[in-house]
């Protein structure tokens, strides 16, 4: 992606003289010196400079600086795709909302309470986004530790039933932190939703429609919606801090775990940022590895998509018709990573192990079939006439919305915003194939439906080139950057090679220091942009990083648009929406 | 004499073991997906594994569910709501820990996240893994039918207690209790 050019940035600095521009090789921002300013820049950015595109708000914690909390939007300009950064300190712990500039802000604001403790003023509806209402600590806090404060004794039930054996059959620690009581939760729901309709419906959170543990809310008038609330938090695992306390290696395995159905894509976006901002050269045949498994991955979670979404509705074939194209493509990743779902497959500056013997024939045996697969499934779906019925006009998403609350992948594009990252900033080998971006035209289930089928159907496309290019190397070609010392060397090598074993010891243990600089970058998920903020102090390890999830952006649309809707079209939208918890959640 | 009524379209049996059959070879899980296991879970379920072969079967309500799979990490947040969901099954029941974040905390040693299922639910079951493939669960849910037939009911004489106490002393001479 372009950064905001420099003429645009001039223009910018004539019109505001306070404030100042850093541009770093992958990131361009403004800092606000006046707190009170930040309203006014960011209503110009948006209406003069086009910049209306939200993408997100975060917090960075610096406990020695004077203002203690820096605050930061991203935004991007949907017609010319230049991204830029806006950063601003809290005076006092405050900041003014930005909700009525941008309406995704207004769930980042709450996130930004629930984790640092800051404040927005004119922001009414501030309450913990993810922790329940009592919880007495920010976590984010760097003074926080990771593993919380242990302050409940809660010991294994199974040594309290069967006593206690020798050898202990656990070993653990005993004292635990603070774990909820059902009145704790009880008071969180009823902080949500003041009761304006006939009934409180509660939807979730533990309902197999919610697709994970999502609750919901619905204040009811008749059978009509009148008021959501979405209760996340339900998988919060605090994968941010988590980054913190780790090497940058060592935080790969758990973007696996954050959006599960999409790992290698996960990957690829944070192995993407870490080269950047440690300028990694990655070699071509990787790069079209990378581009192959993330693509059968994006088929992979589409299927997942398809299947739910339409079991949600009532169709359960399609679930075990997309299932059966699922194990194929997991065996795939299995026979090359070793694992079938959080596959842990590339590494900083490759990939983990060369192509498996036999897999180019298996996938492109696999394409071909799939072809005819997905006209199968057009065959029971699109036409369908209940399909159509509770798909066609349900859940509109208009391009304003989409723009107002940063949503992106499939939900942006079923609205007409042809937003790819594949496209605008392409990664991996995307510069290297030939494929098309599908969008909607009015943005209902319906569309956002087509849309993810025609992707399914392209990225067979993007598999079917790598497959040809893969093809044509040859066989001992390096599929990892030995070169580069914060690269690990692959197994055969630290076993078989002095310096190798050498590197790789130091890298694991101690950790390789990076450059010191700020990095943003994004890749294209199958459910939109997953984006990684990296701020480095020249350690081993990351001072923030931040996620940017699309899941979660992409989710909060959702109170806006069943508005005055029933019931049964809220299970239609959550499924065209296709968020996953350990995304939303982290 | 046991053999000559074996021979003959009948079987002797005790009423333990006919309960552990019944009860062994009827497992229904709670559809409950916590995280990443429970895409496992429901591909155990789906076509290539389908555990509907060993009789079970997915149901959406804890009231008619004998099995709880916890299939995921459990955050402290989402503890007393599955606490809640175990309370509502009827007895008897079972639990299987799918997964190292369930089992121990797994690899969020962190402060949001229950560091192992077992210590709000009584767990039968442990399968490592992370996230274990269908076959591991299978195979758990498989020691979960060997532990309960290898492990005496004891939980009816509790049940028949309990029932006892609901009826009038005037029944209970009447049947000769």
């Amino acid at each position: 992606m372009p950064w905001a050019s420099s003429q645009t940035l001039d223009r910018i600095k004539r019109t505001f003289r306070k404030i100042t521009i850093d541009t770093q090789p992958n990131f361009v921002c403004l800092i606000v010196e006046d707190t009170q300013e930040i309203t006014n820049i960011l209503k110009h950015l948006k209406d003069v400079e086009d910049f209306r595109y939200f993408i997100d708000f975060h917090v960075i914690d610096f406990p020695k600086e004077k203002d203690r909390f820096l605050g930061q939007y991203i935004l991007v300009n949907p017609y010319t795709f230049e991204r830029l950064a806006i950063k601003v300190w809290f005076k006092s712990n405050k900041l003014p909302t930005a909700k009525e500039i941008f309406a995704g802000a207004k769930w980042a604001e709450r996130e930004a309470y629930d984790m640092f403790g800051v404040e927005f003023e004119g922001h009414e509806d501030v309450k913990r986004m993810f922790m329940w209402e009592d919880y007495k600590y920010f976590p984010l806090r760097k003074d926080f530790p990771l593993g919380g404060i242990p302050e409940q004794k809660l010991p294994s039930l199974t040594e309290v039933l069967e006593g206690n054996t020798f050898p202990p059959s656990h070993d653990y620690d005993i004292m635990h932190t603070y774990v909820p009581t059902i009145k704790d939760i009880e008071k969180t729901e009823k902080s949500r939703i003041t009761k304006k309709g006939q009934l409180v419906l509660n939807w979730g959170p533990l309902h197999p429609g919610t697709h994970g543990t999502m609750w919901f809310l619905f204040d009811l008038e008749g059978e009509h919606i009148i008021q959501t609330d979405v209760i996340l938090g339900q998988l919060h695992r605090g994968m941010e801090k988590i980054a913190e306390n780790l090497h940058y290696f060592q935080f790969l395995p758990y973007t696996d775990r954050m959006d599960y159905l999409s790992a290698v894509c996960n990957e690829l976006s944070y192995v993407q940022a870490v080269e950047k901002l440690a300028n990694i050269e990655v070699p071509l045949k990787a790069r079209y590895i990378r581009t192959m498994f993330a693509e059968l991955q994006r088929i992979n979670s589409h299927l997942l998509w398809l299947g739910t979404g339409a079991l949600d509705l009532g169709a359960l074939t399609v679930f075990l018709y997309a299932f059966r194209e699922r194990e194929k493509i997991m065996d795939i990743i299995e026979g090359n990573a070793g694992f079938r779902l959080t596959s842990a497959f590339l590494r900083i500056g490759g990939v983990h192990y060369d192509l498996a013997k036999g897999t180019l024939e298996v996938a492109k045996y696999f394409v071909k079939d799939f072809y005819s697969k997905l006209k199968e499934y057009h065959g029971l779906l699109t036409r369908n006439r209940i399909w159509l019925k509770r798909t066609k006009d349900v859940g509109v998403i208009t391009q304003e919305d989409v723009y107002q609350y940063g949503l992106t992948g499939p939900v942006a594009r079923g609205s007409g915003v042809a937003y790819d990252m594949r496209k605008i900033d392409p990664y991996a080998a995307y510069d290297l194939v030939d494929f098309d971006i599908p969008v909607g035209d009015i943005g209902d289930v319906y569309d956002r439906y087509l849309v993810r089928m025609e992707e399914m159907y392209q990225s067979a496309r993007i598999v079917e080139q790598c497959i040809e290019a893969l093809e044509k190397m040859p066989e001992n070609e390096p599929y990892v950057n030995k070169k580069h010392p914060a690269v690990l060397p692959p197994k055969e090598d630290v076993f078989n090679d002095l310096e190798d074993m050498v590197k790789s010891f130091r890298i694991v243990v101690h950790g390789e220091n990076m450059p010191k600089g700020e990095v943003y970058s994004s890749g294209e998920n199958p459910r939109g942009e997953l984006g990684f903020y990296i701020y480095s102090i020249g350690k081993s390890s990351p001072y923030r990083l931040r996620i940017r999830s699309c899941s979660f952006y992409n989710l909060s649309v959702f109170p806006k648009v069943i508005y005055k809707h029933t019931i049964s079209d809220a299970v239609a939208l959550l499924g065209s929406i296709d968020p996953v918890v350990g995304e939303t959640d982290r | 004499m046991a053999s000559s009524i074996n021979g003959n379209g009948f079987i002797t049996t005790t009423v333990d073991e006919l309960l552990s059959w019944g009860r062994r070879n009827a497992l229904w899980p709670v559809t409950i997906g916590l995280a990443c296991c429970a895409i496992e879970m429901m591909h155990a379920a789906a076509s290539r594994f389908d555990i509907d072969r060993l009789g079970m079967i997915f149901r959406a309500s804890p009231r008619q569910a004998d099995v709880l799979i916890v299939a995921g990490t459990v955050v402290n947040k989402v503890a007393p709501m599955l606490k809640l969901i175990w309370d509502q099954m009827p007895e008897p029941k079972w639990c299987i820990s799918m997964g190292g974040c369930a089992s121990a905390g797994g690899p969020f040693p962190t402060y949001s996240t229950l560091q192992g299922v077992d210590r709000i639910i009584p767990v039968d079951v442990y399968i490592p893994g992370c996230p274990p493939t269908p076959q591991g669960l299978i195979y758990g849910l498989l020691e979960l039918q060997r532990k309960i037939r290898e492990k005496k009911v004891t939980r009816y004489e509790k049940a028949f207690e309990e029932f006892k106490k609901d009826l009038s002393p005037e029944i209970l001479s009447g049947i000769g209790v």
